[in-house]
């Protein structure tokens, strides 16, 4: 049959023929797919013993094989005299020609079914693999998804995709802001596919990468291919449609793959920022059909919802979190998920990298950035006057030669934050303390520090100003 | 003015840049316990920022030599490699950044598991980014501050400086030093670069009164 396997069969010429024979006829009885994807790359090595010995690249394969038409091979084989039974082994060398040899219109064919049926789901998956899927993130599975009142709606529909025998609607529209989970949801289908459903393809890509794609066929004068490699999925996923709005040529090549994909009844599922109707710069037909079959929105995140996905990812990370810390985090990154992760992950790696235990003071120190509205510098003067205040004495008594303890021990908490709180020199910030030598800052600072040592209140006092004084 | 005064020909130095040079204090430790974690990042890009002259180049250089990696100066997703590791310096002070760019740079690296070290004066949820897009990838980053310098690092930093003019100098200038200068990584090279013309308009070695004089005359 292909001249992959005349060239390469070393066993007698009538086997050749009879194993050939046989695949014609498994072609005709479980389809043209199944048979591209599972069939084709087996290679007939020869005899051993009675039996029939064939080879296929992976490990994954041969099992699939043997599980679904080994007992129909061995009919076959039965019926044409060769009653040793069929044999499948793994077979390296196979695996590597057999990819050389590929050509490109068969590329997806060779791709989306032996070595994963999700495109290019790992690196190094072949020279193909990431040209045409991007590859998916181990961690977005419907398990680590964590469901709220804001995103049920959208996690049910994309269950429903992943699960469905038949098409249930198309295509499913997934929308809401960033970082919301849109493309968790999407990859989360795909791996519930690849693990249900092997002998689909699935293809998970950004629109951005599929104009990408588009345009450089355009270039190669190659759309021949690229259409051919769209519209033979079984199902595919675009992300973040948005990325094409003004695009005039790329919507319509996808306007005609999407029409394509619908009339041949496979699954579409698209991602946007918007709703069809509010996605700019697309055109009205593209709308119209993004419309026609399931809208789902994930909508802002609730606290109880971001409380929960901290909760999960948690304990997925193996670290324990107080109960405070997650409360404050879901309390003040509200933004969206992507950026409450995101602080859950600082948290807990500077508690890693650095041994500081996990407490509501790390955590608002590691995440300043994000917690506050500026990053503000603290100039001499301010903290000379919050200190007064604190301290409940007058801002003169910063630069006087008064030496009572009630003015002096605030004088020198003042230099003590003037120290750490600013970047001016001991001789400047003496300076503004009446004039004082810098020793006597250094003194200062020493004395400030033994204090805080010893006395717990006086300390907090210390600390409650730099936080008020950091803003 | 005492004694001939030469004009001082700045003699190139190259700061040594290896990660045995590199001074882990307070002030930087976390972000060298990120580079030392290399690839084990939660994503593929970290953020290190911090003001003028703490050492965020340095650290950079150490990170592409341990990971052989590439020095970027544009946002651009058709370099990135499966498993790369890349470098944008001053992501804050490119002029009109190409924000698009960016994020399609940054979701390369994450299809292709590749990792880029940002570098920045200001911390990346700072930045007035107008993709939102692109903000939440940013702000869902680790970002870690390099800090003001403490007492005990502004003494490294001083005598690294001067090492690496091939200056040598005794413990108590150092001592002398640090008490009296601004407490910053700019304020430290900069002192000791002034020293050194100094020393050598002076043909002198360089002693506390010498330092003195620098330090009054600024």
């Amino acid at each position: 049959m292909t001249e992959q396997q005349s060239r390469d069969i070393e066993p007698c010429q009538d086997l050749q023929e009879t194993w050939s024979e046989i695949c014609e006829s498994l072609r005709a009885e479980i389809g043209e797919a199944s048979y591209q994807s599972w069939i084709k790359p087996m290679r007939l090595i020869g005899q051993n013993g009675s039996a029939v010995r064939t080879g296929v690249p992976t490990r994954f394969m041969r099992e699939w094989i043997q599980a679904h038409y080994q007992d129909r091979l061995s009919e076959l084989l039965d019926g044409r005299g060769l009653t040793g039974g069929l044999d499948v082994v793994i077979h390296q060398e196979h695996a590597a020609s057999g990819r050389a040899e590929t050509k490109p219109a068969e590329v997806r064919k060779e791709d989306a079914a032996p070595a994963g049926p999700v495109n290019g789901t790992g690196i190094g998956n072949g020279p193909h693999a990431d040209d045409i899927g991007a590859p998916l993130d181990q961690r977005y599975t419907f398990d680590r998804f964590v469901v709220g009142k804001p995103n049920e709606f959208a996690y049910a529909a994309a269950r429903r995709v992943a699960e469905a025998e038949v098409v249930p609607f198309n295509p499913l529209f997934l929308y809401g802001g960033v970082g919301l989970g849109k493309t968790h949801l999407m990859h989360a289908i795909a791996w519930h596919l690849r693990k249900t459903r092997p002998d689909r393809s699935v293809i998970y890509l950004s629109a951005e990468k599929f104009m990408y794609r588009f345009v450089r066929a355009l270039r190669e004068h190659n759309t021949v291919d690229f259409k051919e490699q769209f519209r033979s999925v079984d199902v595919l996923m675009v992300d973040d449609v948005q990325f094409i709005s003004g695009k005039e040529s790329t919507q319509e090549e996808f306007f005609h793959t999407f029409n394509a994909l619908v009339d041949q009844g496979r699954q579409i599922v698209i991602s946007a920022d918007k709703s069809p109707n509010d996605l700019e710069g697309m055109e009205e037909r593209l709308i119209s059909r993004l419309n026609c079959g399931l809208v789902a929105d994930i909508h802002a995140t609730t606290y109880e919802l971001r409380l929960g996905i901290l909760q999960a990812k948690g304990e997925q990370m193996g670290v324990e979190v107080p109960l405070k810390v997650m409360e404050f985090l879901a309390h003040k990154i509200t933004s969206n998920v992507r950026e409450l992760e995101g602080a859950l992950n600082r948290v807990v790696a500077h508690h890693q990298l650095v041994g500081r235990d996990i407490t509501l003071e790390t955590s608002q120190d590691v995440l300043h950035d994000l917690l506050k509205a500026s990053e503000r510098r603290v100039t001499i003067e301010e903290i000379q006057k919050r200190v007064s205040t604190h301290f409940n004495i007058r801002v003169s008594d910063m630069h006087s030669a008064r030496r009572a303890r009630s003015v002096a021990r605030p004088r020198q908490v003042a230099m003590y934050l003037s120290k750490q709180l600013t970047s001016r020199s001991l001789p400047e910030i003496g300076r503004k303390f009446g004039g004082r030598d810098h020793t006597t800052v250094m003194h200062a600072v020493k004395k400030v520090e033994e204090l805080r040592e010893l006395d717990s209140s006086f300390n907090e006092d210390v600390e409650l100003l730099r936080r008020m004084l950091e803003g | 003015m005492t004694g001939p005064r030469q004009i001082p020909i700045p003699f190139e130095h190259r700061p040594a840049l290896q990660r045995d040079d590199y001074l882990v204090t307070p002030a930087n430790a976390e972000a060298v316990a990120w580079i030392d974690r290399w690839p084990d990042w939660p994503g593929p890009l970290l953020a290190v920022w911090g003001p003028e002259g703490c050492g965020k180049s340095h650290l950079a250089q150490v990170f592409l030599a341990r990971t052989d990696g590439r020095l970027l100066t544009m946002p651009d997703a058709d370099v990135v490699e499966a498993g790369g590791a890349y470098v944008l310096e001053d992501l804050d002070r490119i002029p009109s950044l190409d924000e698009e760019a960016l994020f399609h740079l940054f979701n390369a690296l994450k299809s292709a598991e590749g990792r880029i070290l940002v570098t920045a004066r200001t911390a990346p949820a700072r930045w007035s980014i107008a993709l939102a897009d692109l903000t939440s990838r940013l702000k869902g980053s680790p970002a870690v501050e390099i800090t003001a310098p403490d007492d005990a690092l502004l003494a490294a930093l001083l005598v690294k400086h001067f090492s690496d003019r091939q200056l040598r100098v005794d413990a108590e200038v150092v001592a002398y030093m640090v008490p009296r200068m601004n407490r910053t990584f700019q304020a430290a090279a900069d002192l000791v670069a002034a020293i050194d013309a100094e020393a050598l308009a002076r043909k002198r070695a360089v002693t506390v009164p010498l330092v003195r004089k620098v330090l009054e005359a600024e």
